[in-house]
């Protein structure tokens, strides 16, 4: 698969390096033949270009997180056996216990840049700068997307609370900026003014759920400089893109994640799941090396984990989860591991982790933060400790998680 | 308490930092743990602590605990010039 257009071009912010097509070729005459590649990916040209040439010769690529600790998993999955259609694997996220990799075949990866291009009207005249890490499934679409389309992406590594990322979006004339929820949060904090990039046309936003009154101060945001917030909803097992909800329809579809990606269609399940059916969805998970070798098992179609509605239209709405899942800062996380590994009981909030702890002092529940947040991997902000004299529990003992989060 | 010695508190609290973890010399993004979430709680503590509300382009100026120094003189936060004062 060659994701990158010939006009594409990806520049380092800091040191002016440029990406080329030779780069990409020595990377893939470096490589050769074999199993997967595991790749911690940098925000760096000489990482990208380590990417693209596994994606062109054929080579399976784990895309890892460069600061944290991979060596297990070479290990695991070490095998030469591959199925040939796989090109992209990705951790899902979080901490807990023995995480998987999710398997993309080179069409889904190819198929969902596409999409994305398309709903984003992503052009050669395009300018993204990174705001998220690589490795992460977002960050992975911002870069696939406008690479097929021979737009220019920008790397930076500081992010949007230091200068020199917003010194890169004036130099370079970025137009598309790519945030999740906290980033909001934070750019509402820094007063984020999209007049002062006079490029900038196109937000977009994923990664969990933003609360409508930042939808719909950033879309009044942007409508003064004549731009847009795009909601998207996705999950790495869709490659990871599955809907967006097109900006002319956003005041009035307020909460919606949108339509369906074109060339992808939503269903909810009797049990209220949704489901979704596209050419981007996974080929399965692997758990073991053994699993890389496996063709696709999941024929097109997803089950999210999520319980939805969709309006007459084909707007989804997302209203809750099957499985008990939170978001800390974007990662996904299992509240039932939360709970089986510390002595508390979990919920989600907006992007944050609320448990709570019987009868715990301040030292406790402070000691708590440390601890969950150390073993999640997260910032200590993303976690609430609560102190609470008894749970609420529901007629059949159980614990009553809809007051819990009524409560918060 | 000194506001010196505020300070490097507040960036200890923020930054989730040991007691008597020298801070004087950080910079931004060399200490794992000052990244951008950090930062934003590291704002947020700065302003109570000191009662002060930090401009946008200082909150993205605040790059070092040299540079906090500086920023907090401008907001009339005295007695913080002297960086080489031990705890």
């Amino acid at each position: 698969m060659n994701l990158l257009h010939p006009g594409a071009r990806v520049i380092d912010a800091a040191t002016g390096e440029t990406l080329t097509a030779s780069m990409v070729d020595a990377a893939a005459e470096e490589l050769g033949p074999g199993g997967a590649v595991f790749l911690p990916f940098s925000t760096t040209i000489s990482d990208i270009a380590r990417y693209l040439a596994a994606l062109l010769v054929g080579r399976p690529v784990v895309l890892l997180d460069p600061d944290g600790d991979n060596t297990h998993w070479a290990e695991r999955f070490a095998t030469d056996d591959v199925h040939p259609d796989l090109a992209l694997l990705l951790t899902t996220s979080g901490s807990t216990g023995n995480p998987k990799l999710v398997r993309l075949s080179a069409g889904a990866v190819l198929a969902n840049a596409r999409q994305i291009a398309d709903v984003l009207d992503i052009t050669a005249d395009d300018v993204a700068i990174t705001t998220l890490p690589l490795f992460y499934s977002y960050g992975m679409s911002v870069l696939n997307s406008h690479l097929l389309r021979g737009a220019t992406v920008i790397l930076e590594r500081t992010g949007i609370m230091q200068r020199d990322f917003w010194t890169a979006a004036v130099e370079h004339n970025v137009t598309s900026m790519a945030f999740v929820p906290y980033q909001y949060e934070m750019l509402r904090r820094l007063r984020f003014d999209p007049a002062k990039y006079p490029a900038l046309r196109k937000l977009t936003q994923a990664g969990g759920r933003l609360r409508a009154e930042l939808v719909t101060d950033f879309a009044d945001r942007m409508a003064t400089v004549g731009g847009s917030l795009y909601v998207m909803y996705g999950q790495t097992e869709a490659a990871p893109r599955m809907a967006t909800l097109p900006p002319a329809r956003l005041a009035e579809k307020l909460g919606s994640v949108g339509l369906a990606l074109p060339g992808g269609r939503f269903a909810i399940a009797p049990d209220g799941e949704v489901v979704y059916h596209g050419p981007n969805v996974m080929m399965g998970y692997a758990d073991t090396a053994a699993d890389l070798a496996k063709g696709d098992e999941m024929d097109g179609v997803l089950r999210t984990g999520d319980l939805g509605r969709l309006d007459d239209e084909g707007f989804l709405f997302i209203t809750g989860r099957i499985k008990r899942m939170g978001k800390v800062f974007g990662v996904r996380i299992n509240l039932d591991d939360v709970e089986k590994n510390f002595p508390v009981t979990a919920v989600a909030g907006d992007d944050k982790l609320t448990v709570f702890a019987l009868g715990a002092t301040d030292d406790e529940a402070r000691d708590l933060r440390t601890k969950i947040s150390e073993w999640l991997g997260t910032h200590f902000s993303g976690v609430v400790v609560r102190s609470i004299e008894s749970l609420p529990l529901l007629p059949t003992g159980k614990v009553d998680y809809r007051a819990l989060e009524a409560s918060l | 308490m000194t506001e010196l010695q505020r300070l490097r508190e507040a960036f200890r609290a923020a930054l989730d930092l040991p007691a008597d973890a020298p801070v004087d010399d950080l910079q931004y993004q060399d200490n794992e743990k000052w990244d951008s979430l950090a930062h934003m709680s590291l704002i947020a503590t700065i302003e109570d602590e000191f009662s002060v509300m930090i401009d946008t382009d200082d909150v993205i100026n605040l790059s070092s605990f040299a540079e906090a120094v500086r920023i907090l003189g401008k907001y009339g936060v005295a007695n913080l010039e002297r960086l080489d004062g031990n705890e």
